[in-house]
């Protein structure tokens, strides 16, 4: 039985490793079709010329709460359903833009596919996520402060 | 001192030995110039640490000051207060509100001041707490920053170290104030030195730093001073200036003892290669040329005192073969043109042995040079006892009044000759002078048949002028011969070059003299004899009865410097020399030395060799 254990283990190892390693190598898309990819001055830019716009912000909730950018909503992709999305933006017609950690981070591309998929028309997406917005040193948002109103 | 007092292996050893001194010096040289180099490296490498740490310390600032900056930034209240009607105070006490309730990472940085401006960078407030006097201007470098950017630009925060206005660095984090929608800045003051500490936890170092007038901020205490390398940063501000020393104080005692360690190492390594190449250099040199060259020294050296036989080793490399090559070849040209010589005085000595006639030849100091079988016959000597003879010792006259003195000069005269008995005898005589070559001499030949009174052996047929022309011929040519080959005539086997000399001459009567007399006092002084037992036991010299009395007149001119002969028979000297050394071989002798060297010395002016002392 025991046997049975190590050898199970060693695959799950092994299993883990190469995924480990092809997250690795992941890179996100540059563009993801039918959405509009935004730098983060153009996000700033975006957020003025259309304060309607939603921002969901596709990062685990941990990640959120340590810094976002303002007004953004936390809904991990994988807990996104069309309902979820509906909720927080009913109107499909209205901007919706998606992010996550960078360019190594594949939820929002993922997240934005599904809002095309879903009949979204007006999908933006911010390639450079997080890490961009922290490296500019743009206005963020920690902990679970409300924040200002836009 | 003078090059031919050095030999090539003298020579040789001592480049050797100059080349392992140098060795030697440059070993601990770069031994020195490593450590230096070590230390320098060490201290650029922890300098560019230094500089990486301040870096991520002022990261971990810049972090920390931002946060706060952010939770000001976004505080409602703050943000309504910019337009409030309740004034300064009420901006003051929300400024206070990180001084007194604290914040998060509030260990982490030294809040010195919180300042707030409008959206144009205008002074609106500050806290009431800590800092005093910093003025209500914006850092310079700061300002500059912020007020040239456009758009979005200015939602983007800014950090400065800068100086204030009494020259003391700072660091500033400015955040806009209101988020996305700007209202105005929060500037958030803190005093660096409290982040730069920990440098030293990166470092794993002490750290000090002073301030760019040198002023200590932090001082840390070096425990052992004498193995610590202090290595300086200059942390600037953001526009260049010089803002802090930061000094980490390195120990360097593993670094001190593994460079101690390399460098032996080192050194030991270099200098025991370097002695093996040494070594193996002086093998080779050993081995192709000392060698060689002493084989080839010895030779010829054993060639030129007359060994004809031997031929000169032609072992070695290329230069070594060729001048054994060409020395053994002038070597058999010698010996045939000796061979030839030989020949050629045979037939001559034989010419004039059968003359009846007495026939003498004598150089320029009357020493007898040549003489035939009729003299031996004529004065009752034997050919060994007439070969140390002169003038006077065979005639009575003068020999000033009878030598001819140019070389056509020939006289015919009666001569007074004096026997070996002592008997002595007037017999008519033709003297002719003799040159060539640039010597000069004379000829005498007696008419035996004239004899005024009877000689010895005398009563030989008359003989006429007619030989006496074809001997002159044959005495010129045996002048020439003897000119040039002194000793030969008369048996002896000496080196012609130093009878040619004209400046060894005196050095080779010099030479005789110290042999004879270094002979002479190991012969009185070790076996208690006589000189005139020395003449008998070793048949060499001859013995003469004067009166009755045993005399060894010749021996006696080797004996004096003033009557040693010009061209001294060495070959005498030399075997009287090895006579006395054999037989003072068995004894601890101690002229034997000096007898040695004198009769190394002889041989090597025979052979035409410098000798050092002279």
């Amino acid at each position: 039985m025991s046997v049975i254990v190590r050898v199970f283990l060693v695959l799950l190892a092994v299993w883990s490793a190469g995924v480990c390693r092809a997250d690795d190598d992941t890179v996100a898309p540059e563009h993801v079709p039918g959405a509009v990819a935004v730098s983060a001055e153009e996000l700033v830019k975006l957020i003025y010329s259309n304060p309607g716009i939603v921002l969901i912000d596709s990062r685990k909730e941990t990640e959120y709460l340590r810094g976002h950018i303002e007004g953004a909503i936390n809904l991990l992709n994988l807990k996104m359903t069309r309902a979820e999305l509906q909720r927080v933006a009913p109107d499909k017609s209205a901007a919706v833009l998606f992010y996550c950690n960078g360019i190594r981070c594949l939820r929002s591309s993922d997240a934005a596919s599904r809002a095309l998929e879903w009949g979204y028309r007006n999908v933006f997406w911010f390639r450079g996520g997080w890490q961009e917005w922290d490296e500019k040193k743009l206005p963020v948002i920690a902990g679970e402060h409300p924040g200002l109103s836009r | 001192m003078r090059i031919e007092t050095l030999s090539i292996r003298t020579v040789t050893v001592g480049i050797v030995l100059m080349i392992g001194a140098v060795a030697v010096v440059l070993s601990l040289l770069a031994g020195s110039y490593f450590r230096q180099s070590a230390l320098q490296a060490q201290m650029n490498s922890l300098s560019r640490v230094i500089e990486v740490a301040a870096g991520e310390m002022l990261k971990e600032a810049r972090q920390h000051t931002f946060d706060l900056g952010m939770r000001m930034g976004y505080s409602r209240e703050l943000v309504e207060s910019l337009s409030d009607v309740r004034g300064q105070a009420h901006l003051a006490g929300l400024l206070d509100d990180p001084f007194i309730n604290g914040f998060v990472g509030l260990s982490r940085i030294n809040l010195q001041k919180i300042r707030l401006y409008d959206a144009n960078l205008q002074y609106i407030a500050e806290s009431s707490r800590g800092l005093e006097g910093l003025g209500r201007q914006l850092a310079a470098p700061m300002a500059d920053l912020v007020s040239n950017r456009q758009g979005v630009e200015r939602l983007k925060a800014a950090d400065a170290l800068w100086f204030s206005a009494d020259n003391r660095p700072l660091f500033s984090m400015l955040v806009p104030v209101g988020g996305l929608r700007l209202r105005g800045y929060v500037e958030i003051v803190i005093d660096p030195v409290l982040n730069l500490e920990d440098i030293g936890k990166i470092t794993r170092s002490p750290v000090s730093i002073y301030t760019a007038s040198g002023e200590a901020l932090k001082v840390s205490t070096v425990h052992d001073a004498q193995h610590s390398l202090p290595v300086r940063y200059v942390l600037p501000t953001s526009d260049g200036q010089p803002a802090f020393h930061i000094v980490v104080h390195e120990d360097v005692e593993n670094l001190n003892r593994e460079m101690e360690r390399t460098q032996i190492v080192t050194t030991v390594s270099f200098l025991l290669l370097t002695l093996a190449v040494l070594l193996l250099a002086l093998w080779m040199f050993n081995r192709f040329l000392f060698k060689p060259v002493s084989r080839m020294m010895r030779d010829m050296e054993s060639m030129a005192y007359g060994n004809q036989s031997l031929k000169v080793d032609k072992t070695g490399l290329r230069e070594f073969y060729v001048l054994a090559e060409t020395f053994n070849a002038m070597a058999e040209r010698v010996r045939m043109r000796t061979q030839e010589l030989h020949s050629s005085q045979n037939r001559l000595l034989h010419l004039l042995d059968v003359d009846d006639s007495a026939i003498l030849c004598f150089g320029a100091s009357h020493d007898l040079v040549y003489f035939n079988r009729g003299a031996c016959q004529a004065f009752g000597y034997s050919g060994d006892e007439m070969n140390d003879l002169e003038f006077p010792d065979l005639f009575s006259d003068p020999t000033d009044a009878i030598c001819p003195s140019t070389a056509l000069d020939s006289r015919r005269l009666q001569l007074h000759c004096i026997a070996r008995d002592g008997g002595t005898f007037v017999c008519e005589a033709i003297i002719r002078a003799l040159s060539a070559m640039g010597g000069s001499g004379y000829a005498v030949v007696l008419n035996l048949a004239r004899t005024v009174q009877s000689a010895p052996e005398a009563g030989r047929a008359e003989n006429g002028e007619p030989p006496m022309v074809a001997v002159e011929k044959s005495l010129r040519r045996i002048l020439e011969i003897a000119h040039h080959n002194p000793g030969l005539l008369l048996g002896e086997e000496t080196a012609g070059d130093h009878g040619a000399d004209g400046d060894g001459k005196p050095r080779l009567r010099e030479q005789v003299f110290r042999v004879m007399t270094s002979a002479l006092a190991c012969w009185e002084r070790e076996l208690g004899k006589t000189k005139l037992d020395l003449a008998e036991e070793s048949g060499i010299w001859p013995v003469y009865i004067d009166k009755s009395t045993p005399t060894t007149r010749t021996l006696d001119k080797y004996l004096h410097i003033d009557t040693c002969p010009k061209n001294p028979r060495c070959q005498r000297v030399v075997d009287t020399a090895e006579f006395v050394l054999k037989q003072i071989a068995d004894r601890p002798v101690a002229c034997r030395q000096d007898l040695l060297d004198a009769l190394e010395a002889l041989r090597k002016i025979q052979s035409g060799i410098p000798h050092g002392e002279d």
